[in-house]
């Protein structure tokens, strides 16, 4: 694939290193001069173009109609959208993936049409919101806006399942337990497992059966 | 008597603003307080400190009940991007944005958007100084 990133920031320049490495063609654009100067020597694997990544001509010189996705990676919200813009309108590149520098910023990207708007900030909050909750559920990913989820559960010492094996435990249609965490340790279940209190579980549940699984692997909702 | 909003408020916002504020309804937004400060406690308008690109500071400003919005950051694509929004998403009938870069200018020329240009401007004022 031809993935053009705009931005050498942090994020940008992480992102060309990991997409080269899978042999992937990379042509990163940024305005600083030096910076660009820099990663020209140090990357001869990646193409390196200097200028404002929101001027048609600096697209051109990218040779951005050939790229498969662009990727916006700028601090600026407002250069992300207009070069994600440009990638599609002007270039009619197929899929523009952008970073959201400030998530009150989002509403405008989707009024602009980009197709990805990957919010990082929420992401952030919601993975140490994840690691500092106390809640014996927690959902790890939602699918399909939200009807199917994987949700990690922590067992407690009462549950109703603790000591038992997968066999005798009955759970509600439409869930299945994928894995169970316990310490270092990475269990794929089978009909012999026994669950012990402490161990998390990892279930996949559709929306409307994750309270019936609730109760089922901790005994309240 | 309108409802107008101005966003950006450097020297060419705060005129505006003072002048329109005589006969209609201004707000001007801008997230650096200094400009609006410079707009003295005689000006007759409403003075909003925040961020543009928040479709909140949009909806504070009244963007629903606008009858016209400028856009007049020195930032073209910040111009841009909430001068397209105002259009498409709010529907405000007159929208006049600047935009420094004459490329620029030509490609988000869009029905309802008034694209403005001061060197574009000038020149012609320049012109008829002459002729």
């Amino acid at each position: 694939m031809y993935i053009v990133i705009a931005g050498a920031g942090r994020l940008g320049l992480i992102l060309a290193k990991g997409l080269q490495e899978k042999k992937h063609q990379v042509c990163l654009i940024d305005k600083d001069k030096r910076l660009c100067n820099l990663l020209a020597r140090e990357f001869d694997k990646i193409m390196v173009v200097c200028g404002d990544a929101t001027f048609p001509d600096v697209l051109r010189d990218a040779q951005i109609e050939k790229a498969n996705v662009t990727v916006a990676a700028t601090s600026t919200d407002e250069d992300n959208i207009i070069f994600s813009y440009f990638a599609k309108e002007l270039f009619g590149v197929k899929r523009t993936v952008s970073r959201v520098n400030n998530p009150k910023h989002t509403p405008l990207y989707k009024y602009m049409n980009v197709d990805n708007p990957v919010d990082s900030t929420s992401i952030i909050a919601g993975v140490i919101e994840e690691e500092a909750s106390f809640s014996d559920v927690m959902t790890l990913l939602s699918i399909k806006k939200g009807r199917l989820s994987i949700v990690r559960v922590d067992i407690p010492e009462n549950s109703p399942i603790a000591n038992k094996s997968l066999k005798e435990i009955k759970l509600p249609s439409n869930s299945v337990l994928i894995s169970v965490l316990r310490g270092p340790e990475i269990i794929i279940p089978s009909g012999s497992t026994t669950i012990l209190a402490g161990d998390e579980v990892i279930a996949t549940t559709l929306i409307n059966t994750e309270e019936d699984l609730t109760k089922a692997l901790i005994g309240k909702v | 008597m309108k409802y107008i909003i101005i966003i950006g408020c450097s020297r060419t916002g705060r005129v505006l603003a003072r002048e329109l504020a005589d006969n209609h309804n201004v707000a001007v937004v801008d997230k650096n307080l200094k400009n609006l400060d410079a707009l003295k406690e005689d000006f007759n308008g409403k003075k909003i400190w925040a961020d543009a690109l928040d479709v909140n500071t949009l909806e504070d400003a009244g963007i629903k009940e606008a009858d016209a919005v400028f856009l007049l950051t020195g930032n073209d694509n910040l111009n841009v991007v909430v001068g397209k929004a105002s259009r498409r998403k709010y529907g405000v009938k007159k929208v006049v944005l600047q935009v420094n870069d004459p490329v620029k200018k030509e490609i988000f020329k869009e029905e309802g958007l008034t694209i403005i240009n001061k060197t574009d401007i000038l020149s012609e004022v320049l012109k008829k100084c002459i002729l």
